[in-house]
């Protein structure tokens, strides 16, 4: 345990001393970069490690003797150990370039003070092993966030994207102490481990209870109304890291909580699978919808967190059903694509922020053109986007492969477990629809084609740390989707930690099942290598003309009338029309003289337009009636603190 | 044992752009004429390639991707692809989720080559191929989640080699006849077909996948054909399989009879073509769905009332 407090102690300690350096922006950059990235890579090294020899690790502390701190890795735990300190710390290499203004010295260190503690953070929240550990962490995660998210509060829509972010983090904490208060007055303990012997009923409440809790966290629909509002505010490597992995932390949250509470109830499966099939596809066809491009990525983090809630929920039906082939492949899947995910988003975020920092703005239809100047970045999201496409031979597809395999096994159920296998199948197929759709759609509109605007500065690749970066995330998209044996056996490794019966579930039997991928992989590499020198022979010795693109008989073609991703996606949305409805702002053209008029259209979330009509409306309501408690009388105030006491004391 | 399959390979790779003819053949015959030689694919990919090409100025490496992906992608899918009964070349548990997934990346990179183009009809005929093909693999994976049901495998073998899909045919009859009839439409959307898209239409308006290519010239141009070419191969030889599902016995016998309902799928592509009009844009999703529809009620039944 002493490497993981290490790698902690450096990482904070990079954030404290870049408040220190203040005046020398460039060394404060470099002191916090380096002491975060090395923390990470101790972190990281530790992890793995411990992923690959699997002994409970504990560390306890007490605190002035009236709870205990205390700490302990599994597998389950050092599976996300991985990714958390492998993107924080590539985000931290990509933030040495990407935070390059001088003039915000402050701002800059305030945000790596953060960035240290977000990071230390989320590895105490994976590693806790009692509710006040977990519990603290959890706020530390929460709040540090927060305060990354409004890292730009000068604009209001940034404040605003921040509080939507604190109430539901805040909301979804409420949720989680509701769950630990129900455990704590049954058990009497702190330690976690305690769940197991709650009696059935208060286990489906509790587990109910931290699936919204975790799950406002992770951005399951409908409870991932702050993710499209925080992202965008946040900046990128600051995305990268809240979607790649922080969100990831409620999934191995309800993992956690489903592995203590040890419930044989098909009940949770169901729940997971139905919830995951929500988010996944209306995710992906919100995402499509999107002007901008963050929110966009927003948006498909929603999917790929139903994607692996398909995943956990499939693998839930398995063990519940006793089908441990399904259970195996459905909980291995929804773990890869954890961490498969945690590699494209972060890979897509980054070059997101590279796009922005150049053109200077996040719409998307106002890019265009940008792989031509801007070619390692186009390539890295290139890359990114085929492996959130679910494709074949990047690492999207592998998750996605097992998780159908453990759905397929599903289907040779009866009933329920039948019905649900089925349809998480058919919406598997509609999302990886769905999602090449939509990142054809942000690939051909922003990199493709010509510049539908100026743009603020001169299209140009002059930060290696922001490159290398993505180089590496891109190069491990296509690393494990052609050799994923190793990912699959640490997915497995976290598999066994999860105590399904299984003990330490061997690698061999799968070893084929990787093994056909790589080979496919590599088959079609191969065809692809002899059509590409059939195609050099072809060309060998012939000229090649250069000419305007075919305008069909139009001469005078401008890079305005090429097709925008809002038309790109308009029929596809048109079909989801009950639950995407289109709003348009636009006053009619009228008189002799017509005036010039505007045109503004947006797909609304349904879930933000009913939570604000049946939630938030009658509470403000209700809240508006119970202002005069909040008088401003000191007096009373004490009177309230006394009469709490006192009915505390007397009642309780 | 492997002998056989490759050369039914080979085979296939061969006579892929010939089969593609026949539809142009029987379109020429419906409209009293006499239409091009059969072997008049064969004829346009050597002029494509002894040809040079023209690049749009506004084309990055993208465009020159497109063609080879979707081509390697159409080339590797044959090889999961059992014909006339036999094995196919390659096959793993499995391999059907990876088959259709590759034909995906090989759509990727022609919606990408498409956009690459900054043209506006590009853009369009982009975003429809973007579209329809999200429910034909819905209906694909509905069609494959009752073939699982009733063999417990994953693999295009256990489906269309061998005894299946005889086997199929006597125990689910009803229901392989709602999966032939949604596996049709799928052919016809997928390669962009009539009623879904006319490959000979005029208006670029109206087109999908003529309309994505339209910039492409010589080689690439003849890439992409081939690829059309395998990829529709591909869907009529699982068509014809399940057509006849039967296997004579002698190898040369057995080619012949799959070759003879092969044929007939395409005569049926080109009736269909000639004795049909497009259907407008907007309805075009609801054929599709059609499809959907079939592979759902042929899972009920088979859930019902077949054991």
């Amino acid at each position: 345990m002493n490497l993981f407090f290490l790698s902690i102690l450096i990482i904070v300690s990079g954030g404290v001393l870049s408040l220190c350096l203040l005046t020398r922006f460039t060394q404060m950059k470099m002191v916090a970069v380096g002491l975060i990235g090395s923390g990470c890579v101790i972190g990281l090294v530790d992890s793995l490690y411990k992923l690959f020899h699997p002994v409970s690790y504990m560390a306890s502390f007490n605190y002035l003797n009236a709870f205990a701190i205390s700490f302990e890795t599994d597998g389950l735990s050092a599976f996300f150990l991985v990714p958390i300190f492998f993107v924080s710390l590539l985000a931290a290499i990509y933030s040495f370039h990407y935070m390059n203004n001088p003039g915000e010295s402050l701002k800059t260190a305030v945000n790596y003070l953060f960035f240290g503690v977000l990071i230390a953070s989320m590895a105490m929240v994976v590693t806790a092993s009692n509710i006040i550990t977990f519990l603290l962490s959890w706020e530390l995660m929460s709040l540090s966030s927060f305060f990354l998210v409004i890292h730009n509060h000068g604009s209001p829509a940034n404040r605003r994207a921040g509080y939507l972010y604190f109430v539901f983090s805040h909301v979804g904490a409420m949720f989680i102490f509701a769950a630990f208060g129900v455990m704590y007055s049954y058990t009497g303990s702190f330690d976690l481990i305690t769940a197991a012997t709650l009696p059935e009923s208060l286990k489906i409440t509790v587990f109910v209870l931290t699936f919204i809790g975790f799950g406002s966290k992770a951005g399951i629909f409908p409870l991932h109304v702050w993710l499209p509002h925080a992202h965008p505010a946040a900046p990128s490597h600051i995305s990268a890291v809240m979607s790649g992995v922080m969100i990831k932390t409620g999934i191995y949250g309800i993992l956690r909580m489903y592995m203590l509470l040890d419930l044989n109830t098909p009940l949770l499966g169901e729940i997971v699978v139905t919830a995951g099939m929500i988010s996944g596809i209306l995710g992906v066809v919100y995402a499509l919808a999107q002007h901008d491009i963050k929110r966009l990525l927003a948006y498909s983090s929603v999917e790929n967190i139903g994607i692996i809630l398909i995943g956990m929920g499939i693998g839930m039906i398995g063990v519940s059903s006793g089908n441990e082939f399904m259970a195996v492949m459905g909980f291995a899947g929804a773990l890869l694509h954890v961490m498969n995910h945690s590699i494209f988003k972060s890979l897509l975020f980054m070059g997101a922020g590279m796009v922005i920092h150049k053109t200077g703005t996040q719409a998307i239809d106002a890019m265009g053109g940008v792989l031509k100047k801007m070619k390692v970045t186009g390539f890295c999201f290139l890359i990114g986007s085929l492996a959130i496409s679910g494709l074949p031979p990047f690492n999207g597809f592998v998750g996605e492969f097992f998780i159908y395999m453990g759905g397929f096994k599903g289907v040779g159920l009866d009933k329920t477990a039948f019905v649900l296998s089925h349809l998480a199948i058919i919406s598997l197929a509609v999302i990886g629809g769905l999602a090449m759709a939509c990142f054809t759609k942000v690939f051909g509109v922003v990199f493709q084609g010509e510049a539908r605007s100026t743009y603020k500065h001169t299209l140009e690749e002059k930060e290696p740390a922001m490159l290398t970066s993505m180089i590496i995330l891109a190069a491990l998209c296509v690393v494990i989707g052609i050799f994923p044996g190793i990912f699959f056996h640490m997915a497995l490794k976290g598999v066994s930690a999860l105590g399904l019966g299984l003990g330490d579930v061997p690698m061999e039997p799968f070893l084929t099942m990787t093994g056909n991928i790589t080979s496919s992989a590599f088959l079609f590499l191969c065809i692809f290598i002899l059509i590409f020198a059939l195609r050099t022979r072809l060309f060998k010795g012939k000229i090649l003309a250069k000419a305007g693109t075919w305008g069909c008989g139009f001469t005078q073609p401008t890079p305005r009338m090429q097709y925008t991703g809002s038309s790109y996606g308009a029929s596809i949305i048109d079909f989801f029309k009950p639950v995407a409805p289109l709003k348009e702002n636009h006053p009619p053209v009228s008189g002799v003289f017509p005036k010039t008029t505007h045109y503004h259209s947006q797909i609304e979330d349904i879930a933000e337009v009913h939570m604000g009509n049946v939630i938030i409306r009658p509470v403000l309501w209700l809240f508006d009636k119970l202002r005069f408690i909040q008088h401003g009388d000191i007096h009373l105030y004490i009177g309230y603190i006394l009469l709490t006491i006192i009915v505390l004391l007397f009642f309780v | 044992m492997m002998i056989k399959p490759l050369i039914l390979y080979v085979l296939a790779m061969l006579s892929a752009p010939f089969f593609s003819a026949v539809i142009l053949k029987v379109k020429a015959f419906f409209g009293g004429k006499k239409g091009p030689p059969l072997l008049i694919n064969y004829y346009t990919l050597i002029k494509l390639f002894k040809k040079g090409a023209v690049y749009s100025t506004s084309t990055t490496l993208i465009f020159k991707l497109g063609p080879m992906v979707s081509l390697c992608a159409a080339l590797t899918v044959l090889l999961f692809l059992p014909m006339g009964g036999y094995p196919s070349v390659l096959s793993f548990n499995g391999d059907v989720i990876f088959i259709f997934y590759l034909l995906g990346l090989g759509r990727f990179f022609t919606i990408a080559a498409a956009m690459d183009t900054a043209s506006p009809f590009e853009g369009m005929g982009a975003a429809r191929e973007a579209y329809f093909p999200i429910i034909c693999e819905a209906t694909m994976f509905m069609i494959l989640v009752l073939l699982y049901k009733l063999t417990q495998d994953l693999q295009l073998n256990a489906y269309f080699s061998g005894a299946q899909p005889a086997g199929l045919w006597s125990i689910a009859g009803s229901p392989m006849f709602f999966v032939l009839i949604a596996l049709f439409i799928i052919l016809l959307t997928e390669n962009s077909r009539v009623p879904v898209d006319d490959p000979a239409t005029h208006l670029e308006l109206t087109m999908i996948h003529e309309v994505m290519v339209l910039d492409h010239s010589g080689p690439d141009l003849a890439f992409i054909e081939l690829g059309s070419f395998y990829k529709l191969f591909f869907y009529s030889s699982l068509v014809a399989r399940l057509v006849f599902p039967f296997k004579p016995g002698h190898f040369m016998l057995n080619i012949g009879q799959f070759t003879l309902v092969l044929f007939m799928v395409y005569v049926a592509v080109g009736v269909i073509e000639s004795v049909m009009a497009r259907y407008r844009m907007d309805k075009v999703p609801k054929f599709v769905l059609t499809s959907f529809v079939l592979a759902f009620f042929a899972t009920i039944i088979t859930l019902e009332f077949i054991r």
